[in-house]
């Protein structure tokens, strides 16, 4: 034991190093002339040693997966939510197909109102949703409608598209170029495609924009 | 260190079970080597190192994350252990006499022992008596002593773990160190 219940605190303000360099040194020389305090720290020092020379066990090997399935079971929508979080591609794809659906429905509805594009004169007649291109009056390049039918009795200088309607020719219709129905969906998709194919690189197709 | 543990930490708040395993994996043989000296057995230590994992996972909310995990969770670790030894019936000792029989202490119960090489027999006596030393302090010394010398924890760290003033700590590390070095010292 310490040679006083001083030097005991004393013995651990040493062993802890909360000493100054000159404390320490001063308690250094009273351990070379006290035996009892020498000794105590000299065990407590081999104390120490022997716990901290104690090995270091690991976990057992399935000790993670024992955890896991103990942890309480999530509900499936978040378990859903998680999985899109991981997979945002999944999220933008479905989005994406979701926008291409509505506007391709919006394009091909039943209930759309007459689109007619073209430069001329002609007759849109609402309620048995037909266009009328009447004899005599021309159309300055192509002619597009959409969600009607077409009647030509007059002329056409370029092509006539019909999406979602049929055409009917008189005998004096005069028809340049070509007659086109598109009356299905896939179609209606081809069709969309194209035209925004030639839009986009016009330069690959110069020779139908001469004619 | 820290940032990967703080990603990780905030993925499991989000609700990212599979996050947590990371976690586990990160801490576990911490976690089970306190459990396994405060308990002294394998089994019991497996028991409560699981146990502490999954409260973190159930109130990984509480969880502060300016502060660092490993002392939440050795925190939690540790309360359980103390939880455990406290609801612990009394030790058997190997020399008390088995019932039912004349004479026979619980020594005569274990098969002979397997060969091994004698340095390694040397050793494991020597980790096992380490062991039991350890066993024999009150368990508020135990914690402290194995935070501080076996988890090289600073006195900061421990007095965040235990809960407890560093004054506090420095008194319980005194004293648990008095008392194994009145058992050990002169060995």
């Amino acid at each position: 034991m310490a040679c006083t219940r001083d030097k005991q605190q004393v013995i651990n303000q040493y062993l802890d190093e909360e000493m100054t360099l000159l404390e320490s040194k001063q308690f250094e020389e009273h351990l070379h002339s006290c035996p009892d305090c020498e000794k105590h720290v000299r065990e407590l020092k081999k104390t120490t040693a022997i716990i901290q020379s104690a090995s270091h066990f690991e976990a057992p090997k399935d000790f993670t997966a024992g955890v896991m399935d103990r942890l309480p079971k999530q509900s499936k929508t978040k378990r859903w939510q998680q999985w899109i979080r991981r997979h945002p591609i999944v999220l933008t794809a479905a989005v994406f197909f979701l926008v291409f659906v509505t506007s391709l429905s919006a394009g091909f509805g039943a209930e759309e109102e007459i689109v007619v594009r073209g430069d001329g004169h002609f007759i849109i007649n609402e309620s048995e949703r037909t266009v009328v291109i009447p004899e005599g009056s021309a159309i300055q390049g192509d002619l597009f409608i959409r969600n009607g039918d077409v009647e030509v009795n007059g002329e056409v200088a370029g092509d006539i598209t019909v999406v979602n309607g049929r055409h009917l020719q008189a005998s004096s219709a005069q028809i340049s170029g070509d007659i086109e129905e598109i009356n299905q969906t896939f179609e209606w998709l081809w069709f969309e495609m194209k035209t925004l194919w030639n839009d986009a690189v016009p330069f690959l197709t110069p020779a139908s924009e001469e004619e | 260190m820290d940032i990967v543990v703080k990603k990780i930490v905030r993925e499991v708040k989000r609700g990212n079970q599979d996050a947590f395993a990371e976690l586990v994996d990160l801490y576990k043989d911490k976690v089970f080597h306190i459990a396994y000296r405060m308990l002294g057995n394998a089994h019991e230590a497996q028991d409560v190192s699981q146990e502490a994992f999954l409260r973190a996972y159930t109130n990984i909310e509480s969880y502060d994350e300016n502060r660092k995990f490993s002392t939440w969770i050795f925190r939690i670790a540790t309360n359980l252990s103390i939880d455990r030894i406290r609801r612990k019936k009394p030790d058997f000792h190997l020399e008390d006499q088995v019932s039912g029989t004349d004479n026979l202490d619980y020594h005569s119960q274990f098969a002979a022992d397997i060969d091994l090489p004698e340095d390694q027999v040397v050793k494991l006596e020597m980790q096992q008596w380490i062991q039991d030393e350890i066993m024999a302090l009150p368990p508020k010394y135990r914690s402290a002593i194995i935070l501080k010398y076996l988890e090289d924890l600073s006195l900061k760290e421990i007095s965040e773990v235990m809960n407890l003033p560093v004054a506090t700590v420095k008194t319980r590390i005194h004293r648990g160190r008095e008392a194994l070095r009145k058992r050990l010292g002169q060995a």
